[in-house]
């Protein structure tokens, strides 16, 4: 146990301590809260606007504020989930390049104690940057306004952000046994990267998209977590707009917000409820891990 | 003393490829065990598959008494291995590097604080201590690659090639450490190295090339086997030595038109007892010496080949 808790560290230290690693995986996060200053939620308000139908008056604009930065952070976590674990788990491919790997399997541990000790720093090292996110978010949110959230929601926040960085972990756990080298693999981050803020909405909603390109996007785990983030950050405000309107457009204000920002996965044909998202995650997650174990199960065989 | 490591008749193929081919040899306790050969002679290779890190396709081995293949976490508890290239982390200090380290093998944050201790009055350690490994230079990188390996206080420590890539005097530095510790530990050293000096100390010497075993032996035995030397004798150009000459038959001074002949013999025994050879001709022979053969010489007839 000792072995693994050891190894485990050892790639928490290499991740943390490099800063400009740190930095490199969070460049996407950065990138949605740049372009959000610039000019994405100018895009969102106006979105939100075309949808008011006369409801201006009732609505408040802190309200719509709350939303818009909420949507914001959903973004930033969202694309974290992604990069972070990416980021960690290139230690996989340098330890094999470098012929770290030898060293590691020279010694008394267990080869599932050496790959579980890669999968377990990649989950704890996205959970602890999307963490440190979301509750550096939800405090400055909270000094703008009421957030409309209880304990129990802002637990379930964290339960998700679990849940994201477990199924985003085994995902590129298999992702990267196919690089030979960190230069492949650092070429793969940067295509990854581009991609992460359009696949989970953050740039543009998924909704925006073809309905291929939406089932496409929403393969990905990442997005179902990014879809169940916006919905349980949001629940309260969207429900406190309600209120406010007072039942005045048969919930079709709120109704609208949630086909726009994509509070709902769209795959085959069909929104999946917030429930269906979580299963889809779970099973795609086993799935992954499953995969994952006998992959590496072979790649770890003595050759 | 008793054999710590046995290897019958391994092999190591890769498809077609034989990396190993079909070697044997034993190593005793506490004894300098040098493998000599090129780059891609199968050295690497055999560390690896010793230290359980690549599998055998056929062979057996045991290492300290444990069969390999079976006792495998018996055999990792019981060696260290200091790899050709470094193998630890550039970002970490030294400190972090050797603690993450010590707990693969279940060692204690204490336990691992003793060893650093120890480590500290062999190799003088302490103002690299919490260096990043990535700042260190090369010679002050393999004191820590050494002292990686030592932390599960192994009966065997494998070097493979420890010396590649350092300067002479970071060489020489290293090479102290692995004297003071053979010393002070009586550990069994398996090195393998391209270097021909550094075999020059070694107890027992196995050359390879292209995977399998050209010759094993003590350092002596080899020279005395493989490259007995030159005897060397030098004469003023005269009758008596061109009579001389005639009389030793296959043998030619260096060059035939010069006012003086240099003899140069390479095969000492020719001349049987060479001080009654020297004392029979002490009026033509003008001056002589005697070069011993070395590790070069064994390698180039052995393999024809030169190292470095």
């Amino acid at each position: 146990m000792k072995g693994f808790i050891g190894l485990t560290k050892r790639h928490l230290l290499l991740y943390f301590k490099d800063i400009q690693s740190v930095v490199f995986s969070l460049l996407t996060s950065i990138i949605v809260f740049v372009l959000y200053l610039l000019f994405l939620k100018g895009t969102f308000v106006d979105a939100i606007n075309s949808v008011m139908n006369g409801l201006e008056s009732i609505i408040n604009s802190k309200d719509i504020e709350m939303l818009v930065n909420g949507i914001l952070l959903t973004g930033i976590m969202g694309s974290a989930m992604i990069t972070v674990p990416y980021n960690c788990l290139t230690t996989v491919v340098k330890d094999r390049e470098n012929k770290i790997d030898y060293d590691i399997s020279a010694t008394p541990m267990k080869r599932w104690q050496i790959i579980l000790s890669y999968f377990v720093s990649s989950v704890i090292s996205a959970f602890v940057m999307t963490a440190i996110i979301f509750t550096i978010g939800l405090i400055t949110l909270n000094a703008m306004g009421d957030t409309c959230l209880s304990v129990k929601t802002i637990i379930k926040l964290y339960g998700v952000i679990i849940l994201g960085a477990i199924s985003a972990t085994a995902f590129f756990m298999i992702i990267v046994l196919f690089f030979k080298s960190s230069s492949a693999c650092a070429a793969f981050f940067g295509m990854l990267s581009a991609a992460t803020g359009f696949v989970i909405g953050a740039y543009i909603p998924v909704s925006q998209f073809s309905d291929s390109v939406q089932t496409a996007c929403n393969i990905f785990p990442a997005s179902h977590i990014t879809v169940l983030f916006r919905n349980t950050l949001l629940s309260g405000v969207l429900e406190k707009i309600n209120n406010d309107i007072g039942g005045l457009d048969q919930g079709k204000f709120a109704e609208s917000i949630q086909d726009i920002f994509s509070f709902q996965a769209y795959m085959f044909g069909e929104h999946l409820k917030t429930n269906m998202s979580v299963i889809y995650t779970c099973v795609f997650a086993s799935i992954t891990i499953i995969v994952m174990t006998l992959l590496y199960a072979k790649t770890y065989k003595r050759r | 003393m008793s054999a710590v490591v046995e290897v019958k008749n391994l092999v190591k193929k890769y498809k077609e490829h034989v990396a190993v081919d079909d070697i044997s040899f034993s190593v005793e306790e506490g004894e300098l065990f040098a493998f000599l050969g090129e780059n891609g002679a199968g050295k690497s290779t055999t560390i690896n598959i010793l230290c359980t890190i690549l599998e055998k396709t056929s062979g057996e081995a045991t290492i300290c008494g444990y069969e390999l293949g079976k006792d495998d976490d018996e055999i990792r508890k019981s060696i260290g291995i200091v790899f050709q290239n470094s193998v630890l982390d550039n970002k970490l200090t030294v400190k972090e590097n050797l603690y993450t380290r010590g707990s693969y093998y279940g060692l204690s944050r204490a336990e691992i604080a003793d060893k650093l201790k120890e480590y500290d009055e062999y190799f003088e350690m302490s103002e690299i201590w919490n260096r990043r490994y990535e700042k260190l230079s090369g010679g002050q990188r393999r004191r820590v690659d050494i002292c990686r390996a030592l932390l599960n206080d192994p009966k065997i420590l494998f070097l493979d090639e420890p010396t590649t890539g350092l300067d002479p005097k970071s060489r020489r530095l290293v090479w102290d450490y692995i004297d003071s510790l053979r010393k002070k530990r009586k550990m069994t050293i398996f090195l393998t190295t391209h270097y021909m000096e550094e075999t020059r100390d070694a107890d027992h010497v196995v050359i390879m090339d292209h995977g399998k075993i050209m010759c094993q032996g003590t350092p002596a035995e080899l020279k005395s086997k493989y490259a007995p030397g030159h005897f060397i004798w030098y004469t003023a150009k005269s009758p008596k030595a061109e009579q001389l000459l005639t009389q030793l038959e296959g043998e030619k001074a260096i060059d035939m038109s010069a006012p003086k002949y240099d003899v140069d013999h390479y095969d000492i025994s020719i001349h049987g007892n060479i001080t009654e050879f020297l004392y029979q001709h002490k009026d033509v022979i003008t001056d002589y010496e005697i070069i011993k053969g070395s590790m070069d010489d064994v390698f180039l007839n052995i393999t024809g080949k030169e190292l470095e």
